[in-house]
């Protein structure tokens, strides 16, 4: 879980590996103000979140992966197109820090908006807006790139 | 859950880390148990507090000092016209 939201966010398996490193030697260090195995769950999610977008700004991770640099998936690809998927992650790296934490945690930890919003401290409509207009740009950009609903279909 | 959302679930799914990541993190854990930890001494940190707190209190103080020292000497100007006008007038009713 740890490893998986910082590579997602980050991008990169060094620095993840890195970040994903310091979040559990932080939980070590904090390990009497865990109360339960959930506390513990909570706890790893919020830091390796707060540890990603901290990372990402230092090094300034985002215009490393502009959108122009997104593979565009073949013209004839088959149903499922396995392109697809690394261009998701790729298209979700490029979002700011906040719909980038919003999609991770919904669509890889299945969270809930309500859920997510404890996490990253914010109120369940702001993530229900992260959600929209993040999956809306989404599909704009892959609208962009000739992948829709219809092809997806077959 | 529309085709996107179903996509992004895949495409986002859990990554599992490298391989000896599990013992790499506990190694380093067991390194960085083992090395001093310098912490100020709790008797300097109380010092510390000790002298801020008596260097505002006496700061404090002195504002106050320099507040009422202000104020007397304005209620000394005002006495002092008060009895200018007073012996004016006593003169003027003298003549």
């Amino acid at each position: 879980m740890v490893f998986s939201v910082c590579w997602h966010f980050l991008h990169d398996r060094e620095q993840a590996e890195d970040v994903a490193q310091e979040v559990f030697l932080g939980l070590h260090r904090n390990l009497e103000s865990i109360q339960s195995a959930a506390h513990a769950c909570h706890w790893l999610r919020k830091v390796a979140v707060q540890r990603s977008i901290d990372a990402g700004r230092r090094l300034r991770r985002r215009p490393q992966v502009a959108l122009a640099e997104v593979a565009e998936p073949a013209a004839e690809t088959a149903v499922r197109d396995p392109l697809l998927g690394e261009t998701l992650r790729r298209l979700i790296a490029t979002l700011p820090e906040t719909p980038r934490s919003v999609m991770i945690l919904r669509y890889q930890e299945d969270l809930d908006p309500a859920e997510i919003g404890q996490v990253l401290e914010m109120p369940v409509a702001t993530v229900k807006s992260h959600l929209q207009r993040s999956l809306a740009l989404l599909r704009e950009k892959l609208a962009r790139r000739g992948v829709r609903e219809e092809r997806w279909i077959g | 859950m529309d085709w996107l959302e179903q996509e992004l679930k895949t495409a986002l799914s859990r990554e599992g880390p490298p391989a000896g990541f599990a013992e790499r993190v506990i190694r380093e854990a067991g390194l960085r148990a083992g090395r001093p930890v310098y912490r100020w001494p709790r008797w300097l940190a109380a010092a510390a507090a000790v002298v801020l707190v008596a260097g505002a209190g006496l700061g404090y103080r002195e504002y106050q000092g320099e507040v009422a020292k202000e104020r007397v000497m304005h209620a000394f100007r005002i006495a002092s016209v008060q009895i200018n006008r007073i012996q004016t007038h006593v003169r003027e009713v003298a003549r």
